[in-house]
């Protein structure tokens, strides 16, 4: 008995050694390659043509130096994602896995027509995380892809890491991951969205005019920055289903921020109430998370938005003085009146012009139903763009920084 | 003829026990063939004459030199026997009278007999300790552990006297369980030295040491202590029984004794403490806890023991709580390290590299670009050459110790590295698990962990989490499925499961109200609500 | 055997691991399905009912002192009536875990052992039952209370560590598909308390049989918190299920949880947790599947059936040729399966059982 006892044993841990060995090396970090961006642009041959994007792990090997790591930058057309991986595996002989892969760039051209089913695919792979971050590139995918180059950290990866996060102190970007584009592209009441990348304006051909009167008006593709980095974001790709029907801009991003409740803190210029002609900077962060409420009237969607902000004063001149109660009133107001316009607008452009609901707004609008079926015959899709807009803004102004 | 009769005796005596002889004579034969001692030289056989009450008897004193007290034999057993003093030359012709009745005009008189052997222990030998035997075999165990015999002519009976002095280790500072506050008293080789040392710090008379001895050949003396007041009486019969009924030959170590007496050695985990350190065995005294100590060994053995036990440190209760509690946390995470991290470190980067941050991920993969192996081999190499510099160090010679610590920091960690044969990332990962296992306080139980750590490794490479999540489930199962004397063993080692005056996190010293509830001690509570009367 | 007798936290956490296990595979999707955006409505009065359900079982097992459903079954219909109700019952426990070892394992495949057949990973799970049953019933119970903190503070983590992601608007609308489908269709997610089975076979393993209406009681507490917990992650998350199904859904919700840019990707640690979990169960479900046997066959040594058992659960395990065929199994069939065996045959029995002793005690007076 025991020595039968033994060789069972023995038996099953080589069944078991035999049976997990594929499964070993299927994910063992010897034979994988990891991806660390993606792009995929339409193709004139075939369906689609996908890039992806590696970096040779020696390059941030232990000697800590700050050299570029080089990243190699691979496209393929096929007909299919899934059969692009497949034959890149082929190609380079490693298995590549997805699972580090923090970036997947569409191009503006394929996105008009479409991307649900990539999304899908995406998601379905088990590999991708869905923090991965989801970029329109105006330009070509790839072209974005082969400009993304970091010039602050030796490492790219490192530099995907950080760079959707300045959304968090600007606004003029969104931290969109494909998670949450696959669940609002199948939420009822919810459009999806993606960061909405380019490349900076100035080694475009055309010669692009910045002929807006602030700074914030920026888009991606346009923006006046120059410098080493070419690959940029800003602004907001906004979806209608699988379908992109427009963009954002940089205000209009950030208006998307303070509604989403996605923002530590952001920078806007105020007209001053004192002098016509002038604006002053105000570091705005918010006081309270957006309060929105909707009811319907009239069949029509009735949203209340409550806005709070806490404000400090960035600009300074000689001559201010900013412990005047009664003027800081006048700059809130100043400030209340100018962000209740750009809210306003920002909402109304999302429901006239793009009829998209990148707010979820129509969650908001649920309460109102008590059964699911009244929520389908009401039809917030088609109602959204018929929604009238009540925006309140709170916001009040301190001081200034050091200085009063 | 005599010499035959001996013979006779001798053969028949090896089996049973022989009893003394009222003939000395016959005594002096029997112990010289016993004793062989015509070969061994430090037996000695002292024959002289016996004065007692004006008459002489003939006798022999039988030790063995290097394991008495000369001095103290002169001085308190021959001098008073064979000189001449007030006492061994009073003849006392009349016998005393005892009592006296008259009936009758009859007189009657109990009279006290002259008794030599009566006689001698109360007047003639002013020693401490003295016993009266009349078996050889009891004389003999008295003799072989450094008491010395003493046999008279006439008397079927003999004397069994301590006069013990031989060289002994004195009692030093611990060397494996180093406290920082706290006493620096280390037990010896000596059973009396370490039960006087357990009685000075108990300092009550509860405390009670029964003798038991084991072995059919050594005969090693075991006392078995415990507060008669606290400790369940059940547990102390338990061991009791499982002491006596030790069939061996022989006993040398406390270790063996361990293994000889826990339920089942399946799983090498240790199931029975054993300390160094006096006030250690004390502190598990006082909570009704039973402790055994053996001669020849410098460790007692405390019963029963839980998992957790292993993982406390005499010094918890002398450090202020906030710190005991932190340095116990630390050495928990030290347990789990050692058990699992080489594991888990081959199951994340063999099947879950998702789960590695990618910065992480590639530092990684770079450092394993040169490496030829698979890295479960990678790992082996390390772990067992990690094993290998700790046995080596153990058993080199002190004089060229510190070359073993150059050969195996500089050349297998640095030469290895650089050879290309192992990555850096993996000596992290080894040498912490290494220093992990060194913070354990229990050496047995670090081993143990040590030991299942090449396990989880294989069943880490083999399938991943999902070897890890097996190998934990039956691991923990098995463990819970131990019991140490009764006690299960991962009693306490539950979140959920509150056991009285045991646990993950040692309370502030006036909430230690409760003893170890497992035990089932007589007195559960050790000290009142309020502790400190003076607030 | 004196210390086969469990303690009252030990056996409230038998009944939550019974529930644990299932809310890892597909129970909180079968209940999202079942109700839509009702669900927490949904819940809350399906665990008053649960909880109401409960105490029935407790006042009517009361009378029976330390006796088991099987011991009724032989007081109201002999020995033919034990050996029905206990075969049973070791079918329910067999099938039950067989099905979710399957499932649970196929996610497994999907996610980790994408070239592993599917035997072997369930194999793995069959040789850790097959050690583990070979011990006391005490001693697994002491296992599962050591495991089951990690696992309920997943839950928690896995909660907490979403909340960024959660848009409570998701509850809304309240009545979901409307009152009939809440209350009265989904009268069917009271199978998310399939552990009242334990109940029902509790009483002689009690060390203080005097606290069997906490354990009821608490145990019906704990799990409706903790499913509810399990369903509001998954609710609030996605807006997703009744369009898309998961395989695992909780695992799903693992893979979204960032605590910066350095902890990301948890779901390894989550779901190592809940393979113990799923040992947990297994080992509990064979171990009554094994007890039941050992009590209708009038068995005293168990030693052989510690792997009979689970092999018949390995067995069915593998009876599903697919994926879709195992999440059918569980989703419909173990379902009915559930309602009718702890939630009406049970319930049944003990009725007629107390009537019984009604009739009894009333012919007893008359005398």
């Amino acid at each position: 008995m025991n020595r039968f006892k033994k060789w069972f044993i023995v038996i099953i841990i080589i069944l078991m050694l035999i049976a997990f060995d594929s499964s070993y090396d299927a994910v063992n970090l010897n034979n994988i390659a990891v991806v660390v961006a993606m792009a995929i642009d339409t193709s004139d041959d075939n369906a689609l043509k996908v890039t992806f994007q590696f970096t040779k792990p020696s390059s941030v090997s232990d000697t800590g130096s700050t050299e570029d790591a080089p990243s190699i930058v691979n496209t393929i057309d096929a007909s299919s994602i899934s059969s692009a991986i497949n034959i890149m595996n082929s190609y380079i002989g490693k298995e590549l896995n997805l699972s580090h892969c923090k970036l997947i760039v569409f191009s503006e051209e394929l996105a008009v027509q479409g991307i649900s089913d990539e999304i899908f695919t995406l998601v379905n792979d088990n590999q991708v995380r869905p923090s991965t971050n989801i970029v329109i590139s105006k330009c070509d995918a790839k072209s974005y892809i082969e400009n993304s180059k970091p010039i602050l950290e030796p490492l790219i990866t490192k530099y995907y890491e950080v760079y959707a996060n300045s959304n968090q102190f600007t606004g003029y970007a969104t931290d969109a991951t494909i998670g949450t584009f696959f669940n609002s592209l199948n939420c009822d009441y919810c459009e999806p969205y993606a960061i909405l990348g380019g490349l900076n304006s100035v080694n475009n051909t055309s010669d692009t005019t910045i002929n807006s009167q602030k700074d914030s008006d920026i888009k991606a593709n346009d923006s006046p920055v120059s410098g080493e980095l070419r690959s940029e974001n800003s602004g907001l790709a906004v979806f209608k289903d699988d379908k992109l029907v427009g963009e954002l801009n940089a205000i209009e991003n950030l208006s998307f921020l303070c509604t989403r409740n996605d923002i530590e803190g952001f920078l806007v210029s105020v007209p001053n109430p004192e002098s016509a002609d002038e604006y002053i900077d105000i570091y705005l962060t918010p006081a309270k998370n957006c309060k929105i409420s909707v009811s319907i009237v009239n069949g029509s969607p009735y949203v209340h938005l409550d806005y709070s902000f806490t404000g400090r004063i960035y600009s300074m001149t000689q001559d201010s003085d900013y412990l005047d109660a009664e003027k800081l009133q006048r700059i809130s107001e100043s400030c209340n009146s100018y962000l209740e316009s750009t809210f306003s607008s920002y909402l109304y452009k999302t429901s006239k012009e793009l009829n998209s609901d990148i707010n979820g707004i129509g969650n908001y609008a649920l309460s109102n139903f008590a059964t699911i079926p009244e929520v389908q015959d009401y039809n917030w899709d088609a109602h959204y763009k018929d929604s009238f807009f009540d925006v309140n803004v709170e916001s009040n102004v301190k001081s200034g920084f050091l200085l009063m | 003829m005599k010499i035959q009769k001996i013979g006779a005796i001798l053969d028949t005596s090896n089996k049973e026990s022989t009893k003394i002889f009222p003939s000395i004579d016959v005594n002096l034969e029997y112990v010289k063939s016993k004793y062989n001692t015509l070969v061994n030289s430090d037996v000695v056989l002292r024959e002289f004459i016996l004065n007692a009450r004006g008459k002489q008897y003939k006798a022999f004193i039988l030790y063995i030199d290097g394991l008495v007290n000369s001095d103290m034999m002169n001085n308190y057993i021959l001098k008073p026997l064979m000189m001449r003093n007030r006492n061994n030359l009073f003849d006392d012709k009349q016998n005393r009278i005892i009592s006296e009745a008259v009936a009758n005009n009859v007189t009657v008189r109990k009279v006290k007999k002259f008794d030599l052997a009566d006689y001698l222990k109360s007047c003639l030998i002013p020693q401490n300790s003295l016993k009266e035997k009349q078996e050889f075999k009891d004389i003999f165990s008295g003799v072989n552990s450094g008491n010395c015999a003493l046999f008279v002519d006439t008397l079927p009976v003999a004397f069994d006297i301590e006069v013990k002095g031989f060289k002994q280790r004195s009692v030093e500072k611990p060397s494996n369980e180093i406290v920082v506050k706290g006493p620096h008293e280390a037990f010896v080789e000596n059973l009396r030295t370490n039960s006087s040392l357990l009685r000075r710090i108990i300092n009550n008379e509860n405390l009670t040491m029964e003798n038991i001895e084991i072995g059919n050949i050594t005969k090693t003396k075991c006392a078995l202590c415990f507060m008669s007041n606290l400790a369940n009486p059940d547990l102390v019969a338990e061991i009791r029984y499982r002491l006596n009924n030790l069939d061996v030959d022989s006993l040398l170590s406390a270790g063996q004794l361990e293994q000889l007496i826990t339920d089942t050695n399946d799983l090498s985990v240790p199931q029975v403490l054993s300390t160094e350190r006096p006030d250690k065995a004390a502190s598990y005294l006082l909570e009704g806890r039973v402790c055994v100590i053996l001669n020849g060994a410098p460790y007692a053995l405390i019963l029963p023991a839980v998992m957790i036990d292993f993982l406390k440190s005499p010094d918890d209760r002398n450090l202020k709580v906030p710190f005991a509690n932190f340095i116990r946390g630390i050495r928990f995470l030290a347990a789990a390290i050692t058990l699992l991290l080489p594991g888990l470190y081959v199951a994340i980067s063999s099947f879950h590299q998702e789960f590695l941050p990618t910065e992480l991920l590639f530092s990684i993969l770079a450092s394993r670009e040169t490496v030829p192996f698979p890295l479960i081999v990678e790992i082996l190499i390390m772990e067992i050459s990690f094993e290998l510099i700790r046995e080596a160090g153990l058993r080199v010679p002190s004089p060229i110790g510190p070359t073993i610590g150059i050969v195996g920091g500089i050349v297998l960690g640095q030469a290895a590295v650089s050879a290309g044969i192992v990555s850096p990332i993996l000596i992290i990962v080894v040498a912490i698990t290494g220093i992990s296992s060194f913070a354990i306080p229990d050496y047995s139980f670090g081993f143990h962990l040590r030991f299942y750590r090449f396990l989880f490794i294989f069943l880490g490479s083999m399938a991943g989490f999902l070897g890890i999540a097996i190998g934990l489930f039956v691991y923990i199962s098995l463990l819970c499925n131990t019991k140490s004397f009764g006690v299960p063993y991962t009693t306490s080692l539950s979140f959920l499961e509150k056991v009285k005056g045991s646990g993950y996190i040692l309370p502030p010293i006036w909430k230690r109200e409760y003893r170890n509830s497992f035990v089932n001690p007589k007195e559960p509570k050790k000290q009142d609500n309020i502790s400190m009367k003076w607030r | 055997m004196p210390d086969t007798k469990i303690t009252t936290k030990e056996a409230i956490m038998m009944f939550v691991t019974v529930i644990v296990s299932h809310t890892i595979v597909s129970l909180p999707s079968t209940i999202l399905q079942n109700t839509k955006s009702a669900t927490i409505l949904n819940i809350i009065y399906v665990s008053i009912l649960a909880l109401i359900f409960a105490y029935l079982v407790y006042v009517l097992l009361k009378n029976f002192g330390g006796k088991d459903i099987m011991d009724i079954a032989d007081y109201l219909g002999g020995r033919t009536l034990k050996i029905i109700v206990g075969t049973v019952l070791i079918t329910y426990f067999v099938t039950g875990s067989g099905i979710l070892l399957r499932n649970f394992c196929e996610g497994l495949k999907i996610i980790y052992f994408s070239n592993t057949n599917i035997v072997f990973i369930i194999l793995v799970f069959i040789i850790a039952i097959c050690i583990t049953n070979t011990f006391e019933f005490s001693s697994n119970m002491k296992a599962i209370s050591i495991f089951l903190p990690f696992v309920i503070a997943s839950v928690v983590l896995l909660f907490i560590g979403n909340i960024q992601n959660f848009s409570l608007q998701r509850m809304f609308p309240i009545l979901g598909e409307g009152f009939v489908n809440t209350f009265i269709t989904g009268l069917g997610n009271i199978v998310a308390f399939g552990g009242i089975s334990c109940l029902y076979l509790l009483p002689p393993l009690l060390k203080e049989p005097e606290k069997f209406k906490k354990i009821a009681l608490s145990s019906i507490g704990f799990s409706a918190v903790y499913i509810l917990l399990c369903t509001s992650t998954i609710l609030f998350m996605f807006p997703f299920f009744f369009n898309v199904d998961e395989a695992l859904p909780l695992y799903t919700a693992a893979s979204y949880i960032e605590f910066g840019s350095f902890f990301q990707r948890l779901d390894a640690i989550f779901l190592l947790i809940w393979m113990l979990e799923i040992c947990c169960y297994l080992s509990l479900a064979s171990q009554f599947a094994i007890l039941s046997f050992k009590k209708i066959a009038n068995l005293r040594i168990s030693k052989p059936l510690a792997f009979v058992i689970p092999l018949l659960i390995f067995a069915v395990s593998l009876l599903p040729k697919t994926f879709a065929d195992s999440r059918f199994l569980e989703d419909v069939i173990y379902k009915y399966i559930i309602i009718v065996v702890i939630f009406i045959l049970g319930f049944l029995l003990l009725v007629l059982a107390n009537l019984k002793r009604k009739v009894k005690e009333g012919l007893n007076l008359k005398k």
